[in-house]
Formats: structure tokens, C-alpha cells, sequence
């Protein structure tokens, strides 16, 4: 089979679903959904042929399948694009070929396909509901399809397109513009009620907090390309170009190329993928749809970031020597990971919202990422990349599935509340079994419960990878995150699920249909499975029954350079089995039986903290006031009106005026007393001359004939007295 | 090539104009007609010119040469290479469209029409002329009319504006002038070809003999080439001689303002590329950081001032000194690096500059794209001001579809014609000046900022009963935008489409 | 033999009559009359001076008769056009008064 051909083909399908759907088909709902998920179904299997094919050959993809086309003329050269396959793009496409199918078959149930145009729905926001009258003659209200549903599936298709055209590249260009077109959908879904102003914001905040990372990372490509004349996986990563990176100086305060570049790139990995600084975003992206929020920012946009990070890994480790003294990208990716996964998870605790929970813990384990890469637990990272992108996409649409049942009691009892505050809910165990069911094995292999989930093995290997190397400050603070992943975990199982009812939305609260809890299913299958592909050798017990085929999978992109460190110690296990089992038991001691007039328990344990938790630190505050209100301010002040408008616009005005100046001086120092009164004086004197003489003018012909005597004479006496 | 082609492609529009002139003024349909088809023949031409030109032979083609003032050395002389031809297209392109655009002027539609295919003539003529007084007749002629537009067709505060955008581009035609005469008197000669072997190699002996005042050569230099950046720096315009533009354009009717900023700000650019760097290689290599440092002023504070912004054609207008900061920084790159013996900077310069002229071809297309827009939404509503407007995607869905579609080609959206000449430009520029690059990012983020403002303001937010009535955007405005969205696509996706050819030149330029 | 003077003595008081006449007299028909008799004046010493040059030279010449044939012309035509003004003139203001007739006056 041309494997190449089928890697090139794998973006197109959604892409050209987006163009059909926004050109042809929008007006009907139906053919939109299906061409939409026909696409992704396509893309799917294309993808999957791949998996397979390189799964059962692996030798096919040992140096990586590589094909590529001149793209842009420069210079004497071209700047090629194309794509690669090798093992980290098999296993990112396994996952993100599953994920985004899963969730556009779930999104046709979460729109409410089938249901009756809502009353008073419009576009722009979500639907109220529709009021029918049923089989019995009794008004109900059910919930009514989305107005811009075959809009949803655009986007979506074009979010496909972009997702997989950045798994499959070979070089950062074209990487960096399926980013982008990532950041652009995450812009239009997010805000894709655009009428709820919370929306707009939400995706404004977005796509700004995310291009701040992107203007870094693109002087990163750009310094990248211009040192190595390429953005081509296969020249940048090669041994020579490596060296020369790590080796030659930046002016930038003593760094070496491959550390400013790997800090610069980095910068934009921090932004995609939400960690502190940048992580702002994140939680408010929470406004968008929720298969928005399970596919956009938890298994496949946000884990782009840690895509990038893995696959930049060689220039961010670049002078490595695999011991305890990391680069100065590993270093600070190190710090920024650690903090980001215990300072969200931390926030996470304090969250009413079902959803920001979530948002908060993607956050965190993003951090774990990012700080098993700067460790260098390499296969670790990239192991919970695919675990946490399928464990929490499932967690995801398990919350939209809750809050659509949730939804189904409020517009049945016509209550006010927010469906989607979990203090609302309690005991939605009885109505919502399925979705109990998936939500908690995800919620369960999120907490990394030991040995049968898929989180455990993944989060287990990067304490370990940090333990082993060294890094005991990192450990901890990972160890600590963790049993609070745990505890916020079980806490949201036991406050959504748990318990009683304690609205009386929650006891009325019905199970999805089957196109949402279908997707349920097949993800938690994989929560489980998927972690068995990587229990390390030396486990005890049963380490060794089942082949650690990621590491050895993984292991042919590493050249055999960061071999793992090989010497183990049961330090980390124990501390893994400890805080996913503390943290579980403790959240759901603490949350199983909430009254409905009951406060949180953190709320009078940690008291004042609890608040500045549940503000999220103030961050949003206090970047409004270091960074948004001074630009603001400085954008209409300064540049507009100090700049333009007073001095530049000042400078032209007052050109205008002192040339008008000029010109009235000119006209009444000179044109008026010198040259206009000049010429009346001359008129008026002739006219006065003319006055005096015009009583000569007697009319009378005898008086001229004197007064020509007169001068005949008087010209004879003259000429007389010339002559003689 | 031994053809006439270019004659006609500038011709044509004149000839319109003046058919135009004779015909009835009652039927404003047919004058509106003719005005449309017949602006469609110079573009075709210049089609056939694009799929003719041998991209890989050096110098000028397609010349036209005919004798004019032979006494002081100047003719009609016509030619375009890889960088004068993307600009006679986008110029064929816009104008057509422009045209169609402008069916809901009401008054005076002879004379409209017959304004605008004047203008056309006006800016291809600067393009394509080989020779300097030409050159500058041309010059002249494109503001014209432009000012006409603008003080008979404006907006209301159009009498200031004409008025601000005429004294300032003609304060910038006076150093013109004064450069081109004496360029024109130490060679002898107006035609660009030659001037370009003569004007090097002039000595201060053969010099002297051509202007007897007593200055040396470097001080007459040094006069031409700040007369020629002032007046260039003015079109463009380079911050902070700027003000004008967002006056001209917030005033001018919206196919003045496509035709403005699409066609007319390429000029100034286009005369750095030809004129400035070419005839003034060492103080052009010497003031390369300092123009350098004004793009990056112009990058960073036009988007600021876009941002600041509440009248949504000031900020589109704004945009457009932002965007042609980064024309300006690419040229600033290969100004420093022209001639150079470091291949390594002259690969960077080459690519920025690819990236000044494919971002001059760009911002023609989303700015002339977004300018229509704006007007469209000003047809309907009488406002342009941002917190009057809001609401309307759930009201004009197409219309918010295309909107955001050109703003994001304006952002520079990867896979859109804005990212591709965008990247070219930084990659090119950070291999010469790193710092102005590295600060222009602020720039880059904050048209972002602007951008999301705009569609915020105007599309987005609850539906706006009090614009119910607004009707969708209509097939005849479909027709003006479809053409520039598809070729922002298609640069976006296959940029060698176009850039290959300017490659090729610019290769020839070092 | 008459003296030359004679004639250019009556010729002096001919014309100094008709000159007192053209200033004096009110009547523009007398003030015309008075022209015609300074112009006599003229010619009688036109037609002296021939004469007596004549009679030096010892031949006729006719250049003094020709003079005051064009002088009689000259004076004929006045006459007939002055007198036809006059005759609109009156016809015109029902005067021939030459001080009522001052439409030139300043």
C-alpha cells in the first residue's frame, strides 16, 4: 500500500467537509452531520491503516515515512513542506483519530439532532427549549436542536483538518499552520454562542492568551530556520545541526541557539497548552459547547502544545547528557509543569463548575507533561499524553452528558439554576447510569487508580522518570498534585453522582441518547486498555506479563540517546498507590453526602484561602491590571491621541497654521498697504488732477479755440526762444 | 517580447474615461456598464501579460518605447519585470471590482466613473514607466482624481481630508521632483536603464561639469535620496508621517478606500524597491536600521492605534499602517544587505523582500477586501462606529461568514495569503535585524487584538433588533469580494503561485 | 507795384477778424463764416507769396495756385460738412448757439 499517499489524504476529508458545508449544504442539517462525520470517519481510517500497518511492521516507520513538496520560493532555494510518519505521529494519530470521531458522533446527540426548533432559540445562543404538546395532549418542554447546528460541523471539520494536519507534517511550518487554524476554531467555537457576552470574551481571551505564545514561538521558528535553513524534522533534529545549535551562543544573555529557540518554542507550547503564566484561558474557553471542550481543549488542541514540546524534545535537550544537570529549556519546562500542575489543581478543588473542574485538571496534567519532559521522561510524557487525551475527552462528554441531563430537568421543572454547578446535582447515579458508568472509570484513570486504569501507568512512569532522575523537588510537588487530582476528582463523582438529588432539576434528570453515551463507551474502553501497552518490565508481579511495547515503540524515535534511567526503586510506586487512593478516599469521605443547603467542606476548613481558590489566585484581576487596562490605556492615549492625534496630526495642523499665519501677514504687511493701496493712490491722485482740471472742460468750442491760440502761441514763443 | 501590450493596458482605461464622458448622463446603468467592461480589458491584458512573461530572463519586458522630450532625454518608455508586474495585476484586479463596488454612488456617476478610470491610468502608468519624469507625470496623475473622490464622494468631514491627503502627498512630490531633476541632470538622461548603468558610476569630475554649484557628489546624494525616502516615506506612509492616511481613508468613498489602500500605498513602496535602493545603495545600506526602526514603529503602533479605534473604517484604515510596516521592514532588510558579498544575508534579504512585495500584493487584497466590507455594513446601517453596531452574524450570516474570513487573511491566519508574506518577511528581516523583528511581534499580536475587536464589535454579541432589516449582502457585492477571497486562498495555500515569479526577480534585483 | 506787406498786412487783419469772429461770435453759422475768412486770410498770402517769388524766379511756377486750389477745397468741404452738422445740430436742440452746445464740458 503507498502509505505516503494515505498519510497526505488523512487531513483532507474534513477540510473539504468544511468547504461543502459552508458553500452548499448548511441549509440542511442532516447531510451536514453526515458529511462531517463521514469525513472524520474517513480520516479515522485512513489513520488507522497507518496505526496498524506500523504497528505490525514497525520496521516501516524505524527511519520514518518522509514525503515532501517544494512549497515556497526562497532565494536560490525552496522551503519544503510534506509529511512523516513515525512512531510518535503513529500513536498521536491513534488517539486523535479516535477522539475526534467519537466526539463529532457525540456532538449530533448533544445538538439535540432530531429535536423541534426551539420558540424562542436564535442564533447565537444556546437553545432554550421547545414547547410541544405530546401523544397524551399535555404541554412539555423538551430541549430544542442548535440554531447553527450545520455551522457546528463546519467548524468542527475545519478543526479536524487542522489537528491532523499537524500530527502528520514533517516540518514546523506547516505544523505552525495547523496550530493556528486550531487557535482559529478554538476562537469560533468557544465563542460559538457569540450573543452570550461571556462567550465572546471567553474566545477573545482565547485566542489572544494563545497568540502570545504564538508570536514567540513563530521568532523561534524563524531564528530555527534562519540558522538551519530548514524547518524540516529530518535536517533540524539530525546529530550535526543539534550540535551546532547546542554549541553557538545567542545574544540573548549568554544562552546557547538551541536554548533560546527551545525557550522561544516553548513559550508557544506554554500558551497552547495553558500553562502558567499563560494558563488563563483555559477555564473560560468552558463557554463553548461542551464536545467543544472535550475535543478542542483536552484531547487534542491543548495536547498539540505537549506535541510539540515531545517533538521538539531533541532541540530542547540539545546538550543533554541524560544525567541531573538539565538545559536550560528542560530546566524551566521542569519548574513551569510542576507549578502549573499543583497551582491549578489547587484551584481545581475550590470549583462549583462541573466543567472548570475538568478545565483546571486538564491544566494540571498538561504539567505533568511538560514537567516529565523536562525531566526527561520522555516516553512518560508522551504515554500520558495519550492516555489523558482519551481519559479526559471521555470526562468531558460524561460532563456534557450530565449537564444535557441535568438540562432535561430544568426545562422539565422550569427551575432556576444553573445546571451545570455541581451543588445542584447529587445521586444522578440512578438516572444517569451509562454516563455513572464512564464517568467513572475516566474520573477513576484521571485520579490514577492503581493498576486496572490507564492514568495510573502513565502518571506512575512520570513520577517514577522524575524520582529516578533525581529530580526530588519535581517529585513532590507531582506527588502532591496528584493526591489532589484525587481528591477533586472524587470529589466531583461524589457531588454529581452521589448522594441525593438536591435540586429538583437533578431528580429529574434523564440519560442521553445513544449517539452521546456510544462515544462513552468506546472511550472508556480505551481509559482502561490503553495503559496496559506500557507497564514497565520491572513492575513487580506483573511487570513483564504483557510486552512494554510504547517503550520500545517510542523508543526508536530517541537514537538510543536518553536511554532510560534502567535502575528502579519502589519510591515512586508507592507514593503513587498512596496519593491516588488517599486522595480518592478522602474526597468522597468528605463529599458523598452533601445536603442541598450544605456548604462546601473546603469552605470552612481552609476558610479565607478557600476564596482566594476559588478566584483562581486573582490571576485574571491582577493580569487585567498589569497588562490589559495599561495597554489599553496606552493604545488610546498614548499612540492614538498623544501620539497622532496631538503630535503628528499637531505638527500638520500646525504647519496648516503658521502657513495661514504666514499668509495673513503677507496679505496685510505687504499685499494690502503696498501693493492695493499703492495702486488706489495712484487712481485717486489722477482722479484729483482730473478735478482740478477739468474746469478747462468748458464744452464750448470758442474756448478751445483760445485756449489753442494760447498754446500755438505759446509753443511759437518757445520754439522762437529754441531757435534764436 | 515585441508587443504593445503594456500601451494598451494604459491606454485603455483613459479612452474609457473618456467614452464615458460622451455618453448620456441619464442612464446611469449603462455608464456604470461600460465603466465595469471596460475596466475588464486592461485586466485580461495584464492576465495575458502575467502568462507570457519568461520569468527566468533578467531585466524588463514587454517595453514599449517612443520618443517624448528628446531634449532634455526623456520618452515614453515602458517595461515591467517580476516586481512591477504583481502590482499591474493587483491594479487590473481591484479596479474592476472597485468599479462594480461602487453601483450605490447616485450622484454625479459620469464623472465618477470617469475619475476612476482616470486613476487607474495614473497608478498603472507609475508602474510600468522606464523612464523618471514619466515616471513623476504619472505620479501626479494618480492623485487627481483620488483627491476628487475623496472631496466630492466622501464621507463628512471629506473636504478635510481631500485637502490634508492632497497638501501632504504633494509636499512629498516636491522632493520627488527636486530628486528626480537631479538625477535627470548629472546622467543626462530620464530613462531608468540607463540611469541605472550611468548613476553608479558617476565621478565628482563629470559631476561637476552637470551642476556647477559647488556641491560634491556625496552631498547631492545625500539631498536626492532623503528627498526621494521623504516623498516615498509619505505614499507609504512610514510612521510617523502617516496622519493622512487614516483621514483619507475613513473619508473617501469605499472603492476609493479599496483603490487607496489596495493600489495607491503600493506605490511608495514600489518606489523604494525601484528608485531609492537600486540608485542609492551606500545610504541606503547606512539608513537601513533607522528605516528599520520606523517599520517596526509603524508595525506596533499602527496596531495600536487600530486598536484604539471606535469607528470601524478608522480602524480598518489603521490596519493598513501595520501591515505596510511589515513591506517596509522587508525592504529596510535588503536595503542594508543590496549588493552585499555575505551570501548569507543576501538569502535573507532575498526572502524579505519576496515577503515586502508578496505583502504588498496581499494587503492590496484584505484591504481592499475589508474597506468594501466596512462599506457594505455603511450602506445598510449609516454607522460605522462600533457601539452602535454588534449583533449582526445572527442578522447577515453570509455577510459574517465573509467578514470573518478577510479579517482573519488580515490577521495573517496561517493557510491565508497574510501568514505566508508575513513569515517571509520576519524570516528574512531577523537575519539582518533581529531586535526590530523580534519588537515587531508585538505588533503581530496586537493585530490580533484589533481584529477580534472588530468582529467582537460588530458581529458578535446578542442580535440587534434595531438592525433587523438589514438586508444580506447582496449577489453584486458576492461578485466584488468572491474573487479576492479565492485568490487569499489560494496564496494562502500554493503562495508560489505568485511568489515563484517575484522570486525569480528578485533574484535578478541582487 | 503793390509792396509784398500790403497783402500780408490785410491778410494778418483778415485773419485776426475772422479769428475774433470764430471766438466771439455766438452763432456757430457766424463762427463757420468767421473760419472761411481766416482761411481767405491764408490763402491771400499764399497767392502774395507766389506771386512775388514768381517774379524773382523770373518764370510761373503753379505750386502756390495748386495750394490754394487744395485750400479752397479744403474750405468747401468744411463748409458743406460744418453746415450740415450745424443743420442737425438745430435740428437736434433747436439752437445754433455754440455755448449751448457743451455736452464735451468736464
Amino acid at each position: 500500500m503507498n502509505y505516503e499517499l494515505i498519510t497526505w489524504l488523512i487531513p483532507i476529508p474534513p477540510l473539504l467537509a468544511f468547504f461543502v458545508i459552508f458553500l452548499a449544504t448548511y441549509k440542511n442539517n442532516r447531510l451536514s452531520h453526515t458529511l462531517a462525520i463521514g469525513s472524520a470517519a474517513l480520516s479515522w481510517l485512513l489513520s488507522m491503516i497507518i496505526f496498524l500497518a506500523a504497528v505490525i511492521n514497525p520496521k516501516m516507520i524505524e527511519k520514518g515515512i518522509i514525503s515532501s513538496i517544494s512549497w515556497l520560493p526562497t532565494a536560490q532555494t525552496w522551503l519544503k513542506i510534506g509529511i512523516q510518519v513515525d512512531a510518535l505521529t503513529v500513536i498521536t494519530l491513534f488517539f486523535v483519530s479516535w477522539t475526534i470521531l467519537m466526539i463529532f458522533i457525540y456532538s449530533v446527540g448533544y445538538h439535540n439532532f432530531g429535536q423541534p426548533e426551539g420558540d424562542h432559540d436564535r442564533p447565537g445562543l444556546p437553545p432554550h427549549g421547545a414547547a410541544i404538546i405530546d401523544q397524551d395532549g399535555k404541554h412539555q418542554h423538551v430541549p430544542s436542536i442548535e440554531p447553527m447546528y450545520a455551522r457546528f460541523f463546519g467548524f468542527f471539520g475545519l478543526f479536524a483538518f487542522g489537528m491532523y494536519l499537524l500530527v502528520v507534517s514533517n516540518n514546523l511550518l506547516t505544523l505552525y499552520i495547523g496550530w493556528e487554524i486550531m487557535g482559529l476554531c478554538s476562537y469560533l467555537l468557544i465563542g460559538f454562542w457569540y450573543a452570550k457576552p461571556s462567550a465572546r470574551a471567553a474566545g477573545q481571551k482565547a485566542f489572544l492568551t494563545t497568540r502570545i505564545g504564538d508570536v514567540f514561538m513563530l521568532i523561534g521558528l524563524v531564528a530555527l530556520y534562519t540558522i538551519t535553513g530548514s524547518l524540516q524534522y529530518d535536517v533540524i533534529f539530525s546529530e550535526d545541526v543539534l550540535h551546532n545549535l547546542a554549541t553557538s551562543i545567542s545574544p540573548v544573555m549568554g544562552l546557547s541557539w538551541a536554548g533560546l529557540i527551545g525557550l522561544l518554542v516553548f513559550f508557544g507550547v506554554v500558551g497552547k497548552s495553558s500553562q502558567f503564566p499563560l494558563h488563563i484561558w483555559l477555564p473560560d474557553a468552558m463557554e463553548g459547547p461542551t464536545p467543544v471542550s472535550a475535543m478542542i481543549h483536552a484531547a487534542t488542541m491543548v495536547s498539540a502544545g505537549v506535541y510539540l514540546a515531545i517533538r521538539f524534545f531533541p532541540v530542547l535537550s540539545a546538550g543533554w547528557d541524560g544525567g541531573s544537570v538539565l538545559t536550560i529549556p528542560m530546566l524551566v519546562m521542569a519548574i513551569i509543569g510542576s507549578f502549573t500542575a499543583l497551582f491549578s489543581a489547587t484551584i481545581a478543588v475550590a470549583q462549583k463548575d462541573v466543567k472548570r473542574v475538568l478545565a483546571y485538571s486538564t491544566i494540571s496534567q498538561l504539567g505533568f507533561m511538560i514537567a516529565a519532559l523536562g525531566v526527561g521522561a520522555y516516553i512518560a510524557a508522551a504515554f500520558h499524553l495519550v492516555t489523558h487525551a482519551i481519559f479526559k475527552a471521555l470526562l468531558f462528554l460524561g460532563s456534557g452528558s450530565i449537564i444535557h441531563g441535568m438540562e432535561h430537568g430544568v426545562l422539565h421543572t422550569q427551575e432556576h439554576i444553573d445546571p451545570q454547578d455541581m451543588f445542584n446535582m447529587g445521586g444522578l447515579y440512578k438516572k444517569m447510569p451509562k454516563t455513572f458508568a464512564t464517568f467513572v472509570i475516566g474520573g477513576f484513570a484521571l485520579a490514577g487508580f492503581p493498576f486496572v486504569t490507564a492514568g495510573f501507568w502513565s502518571k506512575d512512569e512520570i513520577l517514577s522518570g522524575a524520582f529516578n532522575g533525581g529530580f526530588d523537588i519535581v517529585f513532590w510537588v507531582l506527588a502532591i498534585a496528584a493526591f489532589l487530582t484525587a481528591f477533586y476528582t472524587m470529589r466531583q463523582i461524589s457531588l454529581v453522582f452521589l448522594g441525593k438529588a438536591r435540586t429538583e432539576a437533578a431528580r429529574h434528570a434523564l440519560e442521553t441518547p445513544h449517539t452521546m453515551t456510544i462515544p462513552l463507551f468506546v472511550l472508556a474502553f480505551f481509559a482502561i486498555t490503553i495503559g496496559w501497552v506500557g507497564i514497565p518490565e520491572f513492575f513487580p508481579v506483573i511487570g513483564g506479563l504483557v510486552p512494554n511495547w510504547l517503550e520500545s515503540f517510542l523508543g526508536m524515535m530517541l537514537h538510543g540517546e536518553h536511554a532510560p534511567a534502567a535502575h528502579h526503586s519502589s519510591i515512586p510506586l508507592i507514593t503513587s498507590l498512596v496519593v491516588s487512593l488517599g486522595g480518592l478516599f478522602l474526597g468522597g469521605l468528605l463529599y458523598r453526602n452533601i445536603k442541598a443547603t450544605e456548604k462546601d467542606p473546603l469552605e470552612w476548613s481552609l476558610s479565607g484561602f478557600y476564596k482566594v481558590l476559588a478566584n483562581k489566585y486573582y490571576i485574571d484581576e491582577i493580569y487585567q491590571f498589569i497588562f490589559i487596562r495599561p495597554a489599553t490605556w496606552v493604545a488610546e492615549k498614548v499612540v492614538y491621541q498623544i501620539f497622532d492625534q496631538k503630535i503628528f496630526d499637531g505638527f500638520l495642523h500646525g504647519v496648516g497654521k503658521i502657513s495661514i499665519w504666514l499668509g495673513d501677514k503677507f496679505r496685510y504687511w505687504f499685499d494690502l498697504p503696498v501693493i492695493n493701496k499703492g495702486g488706489d493712490n495712484m487712481a485717486l491722485g489722477a482722479r484729483k488732477i482730473g478735478t482740478n482740471l477739468k474746469v478747462t472742460q468748458s464744452g464750448r468750442i470758442q474756448d478751445y479755440m483760445v485756449l489753442a491760440l494760447a498754446f500755438s502761441l505759446l509753443g511759437g514763443f518757445i520754439f522762437y526762444l529754441i531757435l534764436f | 517580447m515585441e508587443n504593445n501590450l503594456l500601451f494598451y493596458i494604459l491606454l485603455l482605461p483613459t479612452l474609457a474615461a473618456i467614452l464615458i464622458v460622451v455618453l448620456p448622463t441619464t442612464n446611469k446603468n449603462t455608464i456604470r456598464w461600460t465603466a465595469f467592461g471596460s475596466s475588464l480589458i486592461p485586466f485580461l491584458l495584464s492576465v495575458l501579460v502575467w502568462f507570457q512573461f519568461d520569468k527566468t530572463q533578467p531585466g524588463f519586458q514587454f517595453e514599449v518605447f517612443a520618443p517624448w522630450f528628446s531634449a532634455i532625454g526623456s520618452s515614453f518608455h515602458f517595461g515591467v519585470d517580476g516586481i512591477s508586474l504583481p502590482m499591474v495585476l493587483l491594479t487590473t484586479i481591484l479596479t474592476p471590482l472597485a468599479i462594480l463596488a461602487s453601483y450605490g454612488i447616485k450622484d454625479q456617476v459620469k464623472a465618477y466613473m470617469a475619475l476612476f478610470l482616470f486613476l487607474e491610468t495614473g497608478v498603472l502608468g507609475v508602474f510600468i514607466s522606464l523612464d523618471l519624469l514619466v515616471f513623476f507625470l504619472f505620479w501626479e496623475i494618480g492623485l487627481i482624481p483620488m483627491y476628487f473622490l475623496i472631496s466630492q464622494w466622501g464621507g463628512v468631514k471629506r473636504n478635510y481630508a481631500a485637502l490634508k491627503f492632497i497638501l501632504v502627498t504633494i509636499a512629498g512630490s516636491l522632493g520627488l521632483l527636486l530628486s528626480i531633476q537631479i538625477v535627470g541632470i548629472t546622467t543626462g538622461t530620464f530613462d531608468l536603464v540607463k540611469i541605472y548603468e550611468l548613476w553608479p558610476t558617476l565621478t565628482e569630475a563629470n559631476f561637476q561639469k552637470a551642476i556647477p554649484l559647488g556641491l560634491s557628489l556625496t552631498v547631492v546624494k545625500a539631498i536626492a535620496f532623503w528627498a526621494f525616502v521623504l516623498a516615498f516615506a509619505i505614499k507609504v506612509p512610514i510612521w510617523p508621517v502617516h496622519t493622512w492616511l487614516p483621514d483619507a481613508h475613513t473619508e473617501a468613498p469605499t472603492a476609493g478606500s479599496m483603490i487607496l489602500a489596495g493600489v495607491l500605498l503600493k506605490l511608495g513602496a514600489y518606489g523604494f524597491i525601484r528608485l531609492v535602493i537600486p540608485f542609492f545603495p551606500v545610504e541606503a545600506h547606512r539608513y537601513a536600521g533607522a528605516l528599520a526602526a520606523l517599520a517596526t514603529a509603524a508595525i506596533i503602533f499602527g496596531a495600536l492605534a487600530a486598536f484604539a479605534q471606535k469607528d470601524l473604517k478608522r480602524l480598518v484604515a489603521y490596519s493598513s499602517i501595520n501591515h505596510m510596516g511589515f513591506v517596509v521592514l522587508g525592504i529596510a532588510a535588503a536595503a542594508y544587505a543590496w549588493q552585499s558579498p555575505d551570501n548569507g544575508l543576501i538569502e535573507s534579504a532575498t526572502i524579505a523582500l519576496n515577503g515586502s512585495i508578496l505583502q504588498m500584493f496581499n494587503h492590496g487584497l484584505t484591504s481592499a477586501g475589508m474597506f468594501f466590507l466596512v462599506g457594505v455594513i455603511y450602506d445598510r446601517t449609516h454607522t460605522r462606529q462600533l457601539n452602535e453596531l454588534g449583533g449582526l452574524w445572527a442578522i447577515l450570516p453570509r455577510y459574517g461568514g465573509i467578514f470573518v474570513f478577510t479579517a482573519m487573511a488580515a490577521l495573517g491566519l496561517p493557510g491565508l495569503n497574510g501568514f505566508v508574506s508575513e513569515f517571509l518577511v520576519v524570516r528574512g528581516a531577523w537575519g539582518i535585524f533581529p531586535l526590530a523583528t523580534a519588537l515587531s511581534m508585538i505588533g503581530l499580536f496586537f493585530t490580533g487584538v484589533y481584529i477580534l475587536k472588530a468582529i467582537a464589535g460588530l458581529l458578535h454579541g446578542p442580535r440587534n433588533d434595531h438592525w433587523l432589516s438589514v438586508p444580506e449582502i447582496n449577489t453584486r457585492e458576492v461578485w466584488v469580494i468572491a474573487p479576492l477571497m479565492v485568490l487569499m486562498l489560494l496564496i494562502g495555500v500554493w503562495p508560489a503561485s505568485i511568489l515563484n515569479l517575484i522570486n525569480h526577480a528578485v533574484n535578478f534585483f541582487f | 507795384m503793390i509792396p509784398l506787406s500790403w497783402y500780408l498786412i490785410l491778410a494778418a487783419v483778415l485773419f485776426s477778424i475772422g479769428m475774433f469772429g470764430a471766438i466771439s461770435r455766438k452763432n456757430a453759422v457766424a463762427v463757420l463764416i468767421s473760419i472761411e475768412l481766416m482761411l481767405n486770410a491764408v490763402n491771400i498770402n499764399i497767392l502774395a507769396f507766389w506771386h512775388y517769388h514768381s517774379q524773382s524766379l523770373g518764370y510761373t511756377e503753379v505750386n502756390g495756385l495748386v495750394f490754394a486750389a487744395v485750400v479752397f477745397i479744403a474750405a468747401a468741404a468744411e463748409v458743406a460738412i460744418g453746415l450740415a452738422i450745424i443743420i442737425a445740430v438745430y435740428r437736434l436742440r433747436k439752437t445754433v448757439v455754440a455755448s449751448d452746445l457743451n455736452l464735451l464740458k468736464g
